[in-house]
């Protein structure tokens, strides 16, 4: 991660910007939706080596600036939903993208199941990732 | 499967408040199937996307709009080791890959 920003470093212009845009777990939110409710129905669960990744991301980044390559103009969190037709799909979707990064418990699944089953027929799973992105500048030099 | 991604909209929202792609030369790490890529592209003066998976480079190359066809180009390459010069760009995503 440090060689990718030490690349892009090297390929941008004096006060060039860069966006970082990554999501970060926090056991994000698992609603059931549908045009007359949304519902929360659980959390996802978060696993050692999403959480690890995060970690390194970070301090990948904390590295950089330390460096002196780059400063840290804006930073925000904002929210990226993930939408599916129906449970399965979602819990296929966890099992094939996100399996060992994060998971979904007994009890969310459950919950997330039955809300569905009982919502109106345009109800549908999604979850909600927190996502940050951060504005960075490259310095003119490094002494600046 | 059916799958939507940012039903709200916020991910163009945030990348446009965050940056001005207006006339840059961008390079965009980790563009995978070129869904961030088009939210920006068409006011890039050039857009460079690298991605290590030969697939999804597959599937961005076959999606890719028809108005971006001088504009983005998409180069399979790994973000240790980006093949261009020094100084060659004004803005670069990292796009879901740090």
């Amino acid at each position: 991660m440090v060689h990718a920003l030490s690349e892009i470093k090297r390929v941008l212009i004096p006060n060039g910007i860069l966006i970082d845009l990554r999501p970060v777990l926090d056991r994000w939110q698992i609603e059931v939706v549908s045009t007359r409710e949304v519902r929360e129905t659980g959390r996802m669960q978060d696993f050692p080596l999403g959480l690890a990744d995060d970690q390194a991301a970070n301090k990948s980044v904390a590295n950089a600036a330390e460096n002196g390559w780059f400063v840290r103009e804006r930073e925000e969190f904002f929210p990226f939903v993930y939408s599916w037709d129906s449970p399965k799909d979602m819990e296929e979707w966890i099992k094939e993208e996100w399996e060992g990064f994060i998971g979904l418990d007994e009890e969310s699944n459950r919950a997330t199941r039955s809300a569905w089953a009982l919502a109106d027929g345009d109800a549908r799973v999604q979850v909600r990732i927190n996502m940050l992105i951060t504005r960075w500048r490259k310095r003119k030099s490094e002494l600046e | 499967m059916s799958i939507q991604k940012d039903t709200e909209g916020n991910e163009k929202k945030y990348l446009h408040q965050f940056a001005d792609f207006a006339g840059k030369r961008v390079l965009e790490i980790g563009c995978g199937e070129g869904r961030l890529t088009w939210q920006y592209a068409k006011t890039s003066r050039s857009t460079f996307a690298i991605d290590l998976d030969a697939d999804a480079l597959r599937v961005a190359a076959i999606d890719k709009p028809s108005d971006l066809h001088n504009k983005a180009l998409f180069i399979r390459a790994e973000s240790e080791r980006v093949p261009f010069a020094k100084e060659a760009f004004d803005l670069a995503v990292l796009a879901w890959s740090l």
